[in-house]
């Protein structure tokens, strides 16, 4: 009997089972609301969710924009402290832009992160990275986890095509961050 | 010790390669196939316990114990005396703040850049001299193989995966030689650091620029070449953008003669290389905070010199040499972010011995 051939990946196969996501209860509107930003420190990122913030307060009843941070990392997937303070401070979270490798995995996996501790997330990625987004959301157990995206890319755009391109964006942001949920 | 070619079985080899393959565990390349009886032999050698984890991804929540990076020098086609320098330049990039975060997963795709010093590399037939950059040389290419088939099946961050590379690099799990201690001027790059003998200097690289340089005996002349190159506006992002060199040995000894320690050197491209604010305007980089990207500013005062480095550590900038004493051929190393500036020592089994009696022995 021939030596085994060793797995290099150290990991066990995982049979396949229908896409689960994960999916804080909603509100059916945001009126009201508290509204997160978490910003991932790439280019026109804090531009593109103030703008959205702002949009979301004004047009769709919003209270205010309770809480805004920058990532310190943003290719780390937030940890249970942030998730808390968000928690604490709003009711639904806005992030990204994912238009880079690894911030893009991350923002994915923060969403699924808020969406576990029972905040509304919607996540904004550039098309450019729909596979790794696909891969986090795996990694993370969510596989059938969904996010928003937006043309490629957003880095190199000017002020005036960002706050367009929020606005472009909001209908499926308040979509996403409302439906199923009871008015 | 070789097995007499009558007794080996090509056509089984051939199978247990496909297997391989058809696993997804091979960058592109043919593996060995590993097996307990060999992988147990490189964890001897490296004189560590096999189930020792020497790293952790956060983000994909995946962790390398000391027996899956022996799986993976194995199949990288390792022999069991490379492990400890595979664990050591392992270790070192643990230590570099890209690979903690994004760096294997980023756009950029940025390759290791393993330097060792000390009397291993004669020990291992590490090659330090022409054609360090490679190929040819089965210690040199498969290290740093290793390092790149961990990546990519322990962590499991694949091309048009998690790995997100938009070209790529040429020499990305390429690049990993010796320092030509025999032909440098200065002391072994590690020593210089604190860690004399058997050591492993890394960083991650974005890529390897070469200067051509046979025209001028004068150490300033020689310099300003490479300053030039290390200022170009295509390799800036932020405020500043690092680099190193890896100085040939004719390069190193006119510089050393002419009285240039590797601070000297440093110094001097710190200060002089970059451009000016309205070269970097031409290009929409002209303006940069302290924390975010550069973008197109108001190019005022034009002639102002914006250096491309920040201001010289010798704990920045990392000047090696290797290569032949054949012509004056060097390469700027650019960083992808920045460096540790700690070398690790390289401990075989024998060290570890005397210096953990316990765990060797219960490992072997």
């Amino acid at each position: 009997m021939p030596n085994a051939i060793l797995d290099p990946t150290g990991r066990t196969v995982v049979e396949e089972s229908e896409p689960a996501t994960v999916r804080a209860p909603r509100r059916g509107a945001l009126t009201g609301a508290r509204v997160g930003l978490l910003d991932n420190t790439k280019h026109n990122a804090m531009l593109f969710l103030q703008e959205v913030g702002r949009l979301l307060v004004d047009e769709h009843g919003a209270d205010e924009v309770s809480i805004v941070e920058t990532k310190r990392s943003f290719s780390v997937p937030v940890d249970d402290e942030i998730v808390a303070r968000y928690r604490k401070s709003a009711d639904v979270v806005v992030t990204g832009v994912g238009d880079c490798g690894s911030c893009s995995a991350a923002a994915v996996a923060d969403g699924i992160n808020f969406e576990k501790a029972g905040v509304p997330a919607a996540v904004v990625l550039t098309d450019a990275f729909t596979t790794t987004g696909h891969m986090m959301a795996q990694v993370q157990g969510a596989p059938g986890y969904e996010w928003i995206t937006t043309e490629h890319p957003v880095a190199v755009l000017d002020e005036e095509q960002v706050r367009e391109r929020a606005r472009r964006l909001l209908p499926q942001i308040v979509e996403t961050l409302t439906a199923g949920g009871e008015q | 010790m070789s097995t007499p070619t009558e007794t080996l079985d090509p056509d089984a080899a051939q199978a247990a390669i496909e297997h391989c393959y058809d696993q997804g565990w091979s960058d592109g390349l043919p593996v060995v196939p590993a097996t307990q009886p060999l992988v147990d032999d490189f964890v001897a050698a490296a004189g560590r316990p096999a189930d020792e984890v020497i790293g952790r991804s956060p983000q994909v929540d995946r962790t390398v114990t000391v027996e899956l990076a022996a799986i993976n020098a194995v199949m990288a086609g390792c022999r069991p005396e490379y492990f400890p320098v595979v664990l050591a330049a392992w270790e070192a990039l643990m230590r570099e703040r890209a690979t903690n975060g994004g760096g294997w997963q980023s756009t950029s795709g940025p390759a290791p850049l393993i330097i060792v010093n000390g009397p291993i590399r004669n020990v291992i037939g590490l090659n330090s001299a022409g054609g360090a950059f490679g190929p040819g040389f089965r210690a040199n290419a498969t290290i740093s193989r290793a390092i790149g088939l961990i990546v990519r099946n322990v962590y499991g961050i694949q091309p048009h995966g998690l790995e997100q590379a938009t070209q790529g690099l040429p020499g990305r799990w390429q690049i990993c030689f010796g320092e030509n201690e025999e032909e440098s001027p200065w002391a072994p790059l590690a020593e210089e650091l604190g860690v004399p003998g058997d050591a492993v200097t890394t960083t991650l690289l974005r890529t390897c620029e070469y200067v051509d340089n046979r025209h001028t005996p004068d150490p300033e002349q020689l310099l300003y070449d490479f300053a030039d190159t290390i200022g170009r506006s295509g390799a800036w992002i932020f405020k500043h953008a690092m680099a190193g060199v890896v100085f040939c040995p004719e390069h190193a000894q006119l510089l050393a003669s002419a009285g240039y320690s590797r601070a000297d050197v440093a110094a001097f491209l710190s200060e002089n290389a970059g451009r000016t604010t309205g070269q970097l305007a031409r290009a929409g980089k002209d303006f940069a905070n302290d924390f975010g990207v550069r973008f197109p500013g108001t190019a005022e005062d034009p002639d102002a010199f914006q250096r491309t480095m920040p201001p010289a550590d010798p704990k920045r900038m990392i000047i090696a040499v290797a290569g032949a004493r054949n012509a004056g051929i060097s390469m700027v190393v650019r960083y992808f972010a920045d460096w540790s500036g700690t070398p690790v020592p390289i401990r075989a089994a024998a060290d570890a011995a005397s210096a953990a009696p316990a765990s060797a022995a219960a490992t072997g």
